[in-house]
């Protein structure tokens, strides 16, 4: 926990000062979330907005403080999977395709080592976005918190309030549609490599 | 070719070099900082939101009082208008009967008189 108990407690009775400094304390950590979970730079603030905007007219709803960075969490993945949603659903409305997504991929997994750095970086980011692209929001936001956020089976389960089991369920299969993605990926990359 | 697909796949190795990917990308996607107008942006969010539930409410407040009195104006409208009826009569509804029955029956008797015919012979 990054914030004692009687701030929540002050900030769930109305106190503004105490809101404030809740947000302070989680901001960088949700913005982060939000980041890796959406990967549009542009509008991760956006989004972290949103996240506190719900957090402040649904602190009453919040049984204990106990559970408030489940809570937390909970709000924050909702938000990035409602921004997802829209996002594809104006993707699709400009008839932007898989194929694309998968060329990108290509490129980036048999691209050449340009830049050790920022090239090296861009590439990674470009990879597992174009693989977190080629599943639903559902499987993206579940993948995203367990792999990339490291968040434990015991933590997701207060968040996505379902038992472990139908979890581990969930993220098996959730990682092989992603699976399936990096193989038709490699095969596409392993295409390119031989044409050039 | 899905059944290639299958074949070529090493669940091993497969699964771990994407648990290292995704450990890359954690690792290459750091926290960003916030821009300044990040706290002000939000309260001014919070205050607009307020201010539609305000909106909001207080129509909900205004429609509750006017069906309120719309509720009370009909009521105070049917007492009026009860008053105005005329009361009802005392006798039962029997007797109110009987007494209708009594008039018609005298109706029935009444005796027939018969004129004597005026060109008789």
């Amino acid at each position: 926990m990054l914030v004692d108990f009687e701030l929540i407690k002050r900030a769930r009775k109305g106190d503004g000062a105490a809101f404030n400094e809740l947000v302070l304390a989680y901001r960088k950590r949700i913005l982060g979330t939000i980041a890796r979970l959406i990967s549009h730079p542009e509008d991760v603030e956006d989004v972290g907005q949103e996240v506190f905007l719900r957090l402040y007219f649904s602190l009453d709803q919040l049984r204990s403080a106990e559970v408030f960075e489940p809570w937390l969490y909970r709000l924050t993945a909702n938000a990035a999977y409602d921004y997802l949603r829209k996002r594809r659903r104006r993707m699709e409305a400009r008839m932007s395709d898989l194929s694309e997504q998968q060329v990108v991929l290509a490129d980036a997994m048999a691209g050449e080592k340009v830049d050790r750095d920022e090239g090296e970086r861009k590439r990674i980011r470009d990879a597992v976005d174009s693989l977190l692209g080629a599943v639903s929001e559902d499987d993206r936001v579940l993948l995203t918190l367990k792999e990339v956020e490291g968040l434990s089976l015991k933590e997701l389960e207060k968040i996505y309030h379902v038992k472990e089991n139908a979890l581990k369920v969930r993220l098996f299969r959730a990682r092989q549609r992603v699976l399936k993605a990096f193989h038709a990926a490699e095969r596409q990359a392993a295409r390119a490599g031989s044409s050039r | 070719m899905e059944q290639d697909n299958h074949r070529s796949y090493q669940p091993g190795s497969d699964d771990e070099r994407l648990s290292r990917m995704f450990e890359a990308y954690r690792a290459v996607c750091p926290d960003p900082e916030s821009s300044p107008n990040f706290m002000p942006q939000l309260w001014q969010k919070i205050e607009g939101r307020e201010r539609v539930a305000n909106v909001f409410g207080r129509i909900a407040r205004n429609m509750v009082a006017a069906a309120l009195a719309l509720s009370m104006l009909l009521a105070l409208a049917v007492s009026i208008e009860r008053s105005r009826v005329a009361p009802l009569p005392s006798e039962t509804y029997v007797e109110v009967l009987a007494e209708e029955h009594a008039r018609r029956d005298l109706d029935y008797f009444e005796p027939v008189r018969i004129e004597p015919a005026a060109d008789q012979h």
